[in-house]
C-alpha cells in the first residue's frame, strides 16, 4: 500500500514537473492581450498572438534564417571536430589518448557562459589577446583582424563548445562496433581506405546520425553564446528573441507572443526528438553479435601522428587552455592592457567582501543539489514503475519523461515562470522556483536507471518477496543498493548540469535568486571585467577536480585505454 | 601450401608484455585440413590472425602458396587485404547495412581488376548455392538466424576462390544440435571445394572429426601434432592427455622392466600390477602415472593377475551408458559400463585396463589433480 502511494506520488510529480508548465505555455499562446498573464483578470481567448508572430516578416527575415544558419553551421563544425577527435582517440595509436580524453571533458563541464566570456576576452576586436598577438606579429593596426561579434564568430564558438558532448556519444558508437566487421572486409581484399568508406561509415551511420540530431536539438536551445556573442553582433536567434520579448528595456513583457514563438520551436524540438528516437532504434538493430573481445586494431598514424597531435592541441588550446589562462590573468589584472598590467588580488577581495557573491555560491549549490536529488529520485522510481509494473499509464509516463530531453531550457524556464506567476504559492523570485524548473530533466535519470534495472534480473526482487520482504523492504534492501552506482552517476551528471545552468536562472532571475553564472554575466555586463573573470576562475578551479571524478566514472564503462 | 616458420608474437599491454605465440612452425599441404586445437589463451587465434595479416608477427615467416607474406626480420608485412585468403569469423561479421547478396559479392566488388557485373552475379549465386542459401539473396542481413549468418560467412569467404581458408571457431556460437549439423556441412563444403583450410578450435571432438592434421597448442607453442588418431591415442605428455579428455591418472612405480618393449607398473597401495608396452625407456623404481580413458577400462567380478581391486563409489546413469566412479587405493577411477550391468554402490569389483590403450608419464610431469 505504502509502495503504491510512493509510486503514484513519483508519477504525479514527474507529470507535474514536465507537463503542467507546458500546458500553461500552450494556454498563454492563445490568451490575450499579449502583455497579460494567461489567467489574469481581463485576458481572453484569442488568436492575436499567433497572427502577430507568424504574420510578422521579421520572423522569416531574421529569426528563422538566423537560427537555421546558426544551428547548421555550428553543428557542422561540432561534427567535424568531434568525429575526428573520437576517431583519433578510439581507433588510432595517437599518443596521450587517455590524457586527451580527460582534457576534452573540460569544456563539457565548465559553464558555457564562462567560456563565452573568456572567448570575448580572447577575440574581442580591440583588446582581445589573439588580435593583439596577430597585430604584434604582422605589424598591422587595430582593431581586428578577428571580430568575434559576428555570425561566423558565434558559429565557431558554439561549434567548439558543443564538441565534447558529441565526442562522448561518438566514442561510444565507435566502441560498440564489432571490429571483425572491418577485419572481414580486410580479409575480403579491401584496403583500409575502401574499408573505411564501404564498411566503417555505413555501419556507424545510425550511430552517427543519432548524435547529430541530438546535437541539432541542443544547439537550437543554446542561449549563452547567442546572448553574449550574438547580441552585440545583432544576430538574433530564437532563444534570444524569446528572452528579449520578456525582458525588453522599454516595454512590458510580451507573454503571449513569446509563447507563440515558443510553440513553433517546441514542435520542431519534438519532431527532432522523434527522429532521434527512430535513429537510436536503428542503431540498436545494427549492433551485431560481438565475438569475444579482440580489441579493434588501432590504425598506425605513422607520419600523420604530428598533424593529428597539432589538431588535438589546437582544439584543446582554444577550448580549454587559453580560456583558463585569460580568465586567471584578467582576474589578477582587472582587464587592462598588457603594458599597464600589475598583478593584484583586488578583484578577489572585492568579490569576497560582497555578500551577494556568497549568497550566489550558496544558491548555486543548493539549487544544483536539490534539483539533482529530486530528478534522480523521481526518475528512478518511475523507471522502476515503467519496467516492473503493468500499470496502464506507464507508456504515457515513459513518453513524458523522454520528452524532457527535447524541451529547450529557455522554454522550460519561460513555462515555469508563467505557471508560478499565476499560482499564488510564493515561490516566484526565490531559489525554489529554480529547483522546480531545473528538476524537469528526468530523462537523464530514467535512461541511466533503466539501463541499471535491466541488469538487475527481476528474479532478484522476486526472491526477496518470497523470502518474506514487503515492497518497501525489497526496494530498500535489494533494488536501491544494486542501483546505487547508476543513481550516483545520475546525481553527479544532473548536479553538473544544474551547476552549469545559465538559461533558466536568467529567465527567472530576481534579486534573491542569483546563481554564479548569472553573477558572472551581470559583472561582465556592468564592465567589472576583473571581478567577472575572478568568478570564472573560481568556477574553473571547482570544475577541475570534478573532471577527474567524471573521468573515473566514464572509465568504468569504458576500460578501453 | 601454407608454411609457418618459428612464428613469434608479443603484445604490449598496460601491465607489461605478453608473449602470445612462441615459435610456432607447421605446414599444410595443398588441399589439407589442419586444426590448431587448444584451450583459450593458448595462442591459436593469434597464430591464425598473424596468418590472416590482422596482426603483425614479430618474428618468423609465413608463406602462402609461393608468396612470402610475413617476414618481420626482413621487413616483409603484407597487409591482410593483399593476401589471397578467405576467413570466417567467430561472430561471422555479416555487415548489417548490406543484403545477403552484397555481403557475398563484396570480395569481388573490391577486387582489382573488378570482374564484370555478370561474372559477379554468377560467382555469388554459385557460392550461395554451395551453402544452400540461394533463395535468400535479397534478404536483409539483420534478418538472419545464427546458422544462416554462418553459411553466408562461408559463401563470402569462398566466393573469390582463395588459396587458403581460415576458420576462427566458426561453430562456437551455435547451439549443440545445429553445431553438429554444421560440422558435417562444413566438412562436405571443404571437401567439395578442395580449398586448403586452417581451423582453430577448443573443441576436441570437432578437431578430431574434421582434420587431416591436428596440432595441440599450449602456452603459445605447439606441444604435439600429427594425425588426429595418433594424437588422441598417444598423447605426448600429461597436459595434452588432460586436454584431450583423458580422465584417469593412476600413481605407481616401475617394478620390473621386461624386454626392451614392455614394463610393469606396481600401483601405489599394492592394489595391482599393470604390464604395459614401454615407449619411454624408464629406469626402475621411477614414480609414474598410468593414464587411460574411461572407455578403456573393463569391469570384472573376480580377481585375475592383471586386475586392479576397487570398490564402487557412485553410478551415474546417463541413458545409453553409465558412468561409474571406482575407488582403487587412493585414486578415483572413472569408467563406463553398459547400463544393463547390475552393480551397486559399495560392490567390490576388479578393473582390467587394456594395456595397449595406456600411456605412462613420469609422475613429476603430472600436476596434482
Amino acid at each position: 500500500m505504502a509502495g503504491k502511494l510512493i509510486l503514484a506520488g513519483a508519477a504525479v510529480v514527474a507529470i507535474y514537473l514536465i507537463s503542467v508548465p507546458l500546458i500553461f505555455l500552450l494556454g498563454t499562446a492563445f490568451r490575450g492581450p499579449a502583455d497579460f498573464l494567461p489567467f489574469e483578470p481581463g485576458s481572453r481567448w484569442t488568436l492575436d498572438n499567433l497572427w502577430d508572430v507568424y504574420l510578422d516578416p521579421a520572423l522569416y527575415r531574421s529569426i528563422l534564417p538566423n537560427t537555421a544558419i546558426f544551428a547548421a553551421g555550428s553543428v557542422t563544425i561540432t561534427f567535424v571536430i568531434a568525429f575526428t577527435l573520437a576517431w583519433l582517440v578510439e581507433r588510432t595509436d595517437l599518443p596521450f589518448r587517455s590524457a586527451i580524453f580527460t582534457a576534452i571533458l573540460f569544456p563539457l563541464l565548465v559553464p558555457t557562459v564562462v567560456l563565452a566570456i573568456a572567448w570575448t576576452l580572447l577575440c574581442a576586436p580591440n583588446a582581445g589577446w589573439v588580435n593583439v598577438a596577430i597585430r604584434g606579429l604582422f605589424g598591422v593596426q587595430g582593431p581586428g583582424p578577428i571580430n568575434i561579434f559576428t555570425m561566423p564568430g558565434l558559429i565557431i564558438c558554439q561549434g567548439i563548445a558543443s564538441t565534447p558532448f558529441v565526442f562522448l556519444l561518438l566514442c561510444a558508437a565507435l566502441r560498440t562496433m564489432n571490429p571483425s566487421l572491418e577485419e572481414a572486409s580486410n580479409t575480403s581484399g579491401a584496403s583500409p581506405i575502401v574499408t573505411f568508406f564501404k564498411i566503417t561509415l555505413p555501419v556507424l551511420r545510425p550511430g552517427i546520425l543519432a548524435p547529430l540530431i541530438l546535437a541539432t536539438l541542443l544547439t537550437l536551445e543554446q542561449f549563452d553564446l547567442p546572448l553574449i556573442i550574438g547580441f552585440p553582433a545583432r544576430v538574433n536567434v530564437f532563444t534570444t528573441r524569446l528572452f528579449f520579448d520578456l525582458n525588453a528595456e522599454d516595454q512590458l513583457p510580451k507573454y503571449g507572443s513569446a509563447a507563440a514563438v515558443a510553440l513553433l520551436f517546441l514542435v520542431i524540438a519534438i519532431l527532432l526528438l522523434a527522429l532521434y528516437n527512430y535513429m537510436v532504434r536503428r542503431a540498436e538493430r545494427y549492433v551485431t553479435m560481438t565475438g569475444k573481445g579482440y580489441r579493434p586494431t588501432r590504425l598506425k598514424l605513422g607520419r600523420w601522428r604530428a598533424p593529428a597531435l597539432v589538431f588535438v592541441g589546437a582544439y584543446l588550446t582554444f577550448a580549454a587552455v587559453l580560456p583558463a589562462l585569460v580568465l586567471l590573468w584578467t582576474s589578477l589584472t582587472g582587464g587592462v592592457t598588457w603594458s599597464e598590467a600589475t598583478l593584484s588580488w583586488t578583484a578577489y577581495e572585492k568579490l569576497t567582501s560582497d555578500p551577494r557573491f556568497w549568497k550566489a555560491v550558496v544558491n548555486t549549490f543548493i539549487v544544483a543539489a536539490c534539483s539533482a536529488g529530486i530528478a534522480t529520485l523521481v526518475g528512478a522510481l518511475i523507471s522502476w514503475q515503467i519496467l516492473r509494473t503493468r500499470f496502464i499509464g506507464r507508456n504515457l509516463l515513459d513518453f513524458i519523461s523522454f520528452l524532457s530531453i527535447g524541451i529547450p531550457s529557455v522554454i522550460a524556464g519561460f513555462a515555469v515562470m508563467l505557471l508560478y506567476l499565476s499560482l499564488p504559492i510564493g515561490v516566484y523570485g526565490t531559489i525554489w522556483i529554480l529547483v522546480l524548473a531545473y528538476s524537469y530533466r528526468i530523462a537523464v535519470t530514467t535512461r541511466l536507471s533503466r539501463a541499471a534495472l535491466m541488469q538487475i534480473h527481476a528474479e532478484l526482487e522476486e526472491a526477496s518477496s518470497i523470502s518474506g520482504a514487503g515492497w518497501l523492504d525489497t526496494i530498500r534492501r535489494i533494488v536501491l543498493p544494486l542501483m546505487t552506482p547508476a543513481l550516483l552517476s545520475s546525481f553527479l551528471l544532473l548536479f553538473m548540469v544544474g551547476f552549469r545552468e545559465f538559461t533558466i536562472p536568467m529567465m527567472l532571475q530576481s534579486d534573491d535568486n542569483w546563481v554564479l553564472s548569472v553573477v558572472m554575466w551581470r559583472l561582465q555586463n556592468d564592465r567589472q571585467t576583473g571581478e567577472a573573470a575572478a568568478v570564472g576562475t573560481l568556477i574553473v578551479l571547482f570544475v577541475i577536480p570534478i573532471i577527474f571524478l567524471m573521468r573515473r566514472y566514464l572509465l568504468a564503462q569504458q576500460n578501453n585505454d | 601450401m601454407l608454411k609457418v616458420k618459428s612464428l613469434h608474437k608479443t603484445y604490449q599491454g598496460p601491465d607489461g608484455s605478453f608473449h602470445a605465440v612462441r615459435g610456432v612452425s607447421f605446414e599444410i599441404p595443398q588441399g589439407g585440413f589442419f586444426t590448431l586445437l587448444g584451450p583459450s589463451g593458448c595462442g591459436k587465434t593469434t597464430t591464425l590472425r598473424c596468418i590472416a595479416g590482422l596482426e603483425d608477427a614479430d618474428g618468423g615467416s609465413i608463406t602462402i602458396g609461393e608468396q612470402l607474406v610475413a617476414d618481420p626480420t626482413n621487413g616483409v608485412h603484407m597487409p591482410a587485404f593483399r593476401r589471397n585468403i578467405g576467413m570466417v569469423f567467430q561472430s561471422y561479421a555479416i555487415w548489417p547495412h548490406m543484403d545477403v547478396f552484397s555481403n557475398v559479392a563484396y570480395p569481388l566488388r573490391v577486387a582489382r581488376p573488378r570482374p564484370s557485373h555478370d561474372e559477379i552475379e554468377t560467382s555469388v549465386m554459385e557460392a550461395l548455392k554451395l551453402v544452400g542459401m540461394e533463395s535468400l539473396a535479397k534478404r536483409s542481413a539483420t534478418k538472419l538466424s545464427g546458422g544462416q549468418q554462418q553459411r553466408i560467412a562461408f559463401a563470402r569467404a569462398l566466393v573469390r576462390q582463395p588459396q587458403l581458408l581460415l576458420l576462427d571457431e566458426p561453430l562456437s556460437n551455435l547451439d549443440a544440435k545445429l553445431r553438429e549439423q554444421m560440422r558435417f556441412e562444413l566438412q562436405e563444403l571443404v571437401a567439395r571445394t578442395g580449398v586448403t583450410t586452417l581451423y582453430v578450435t577448443h573443441d576436441q571432438a570437432e578437431a578430431l572429426a574434421m582434420s587431416d592434421q591436428v596440432a595441440v597448442m599450449s602456452g603459445g607453442q605447439i606441444v604435439q601434432s600429427g594425425d588426429p588418431r595418433a594424437v588422441y591415442e598417444r598423447p605426448q605428455d600429461a597436459q595434452v592427455a588432460d586436454f584431450l579428455g583423458i580422465a584417469n591418472f593412476m600413481p605407481g612405480r616401475i617394478s620390473a622392466l621386461g624386454d626392451s618393449k614392455s614394463l610393469s607398473v606396481k600401483l601405489d597401495g599394492s592394489i595391482g600390477v599393470l604390464r604395459l608396452p614401454d615407449l619411454n625407456s624408464f629406469a626402475p623404481e621411477t614414480a609414474v602415472r598410468v593414464v587411460f580413458r574411461p572407455e578403456d577400462v573393463v569391469m570384472r567380478t573376480a580377481a585375475a593377475d592383471d586386475t586392479v581391486e576397487g570398490r564402487i563409489e557412485r553410478i551415474n546413469f546417463q541413458g545409453t551408458v553409465s558412468e561409474c566412479h571406482v575407488r582403487a587405493g587412493e585414486t578415483l577411477v572413472r569408467m563406463l559400463i553398459h547400463p544393463s550391468v547390475r552393480v551397486q554402490r559399495g560392490d567390490q569389483i576388479w578393473l582390467a585396463v587394456d594395456p595397449t590403450r595406456c600411456v605412462v608419464f613420469p609422475a613429476e610431469s603430472v600436476a596434482l589433480r
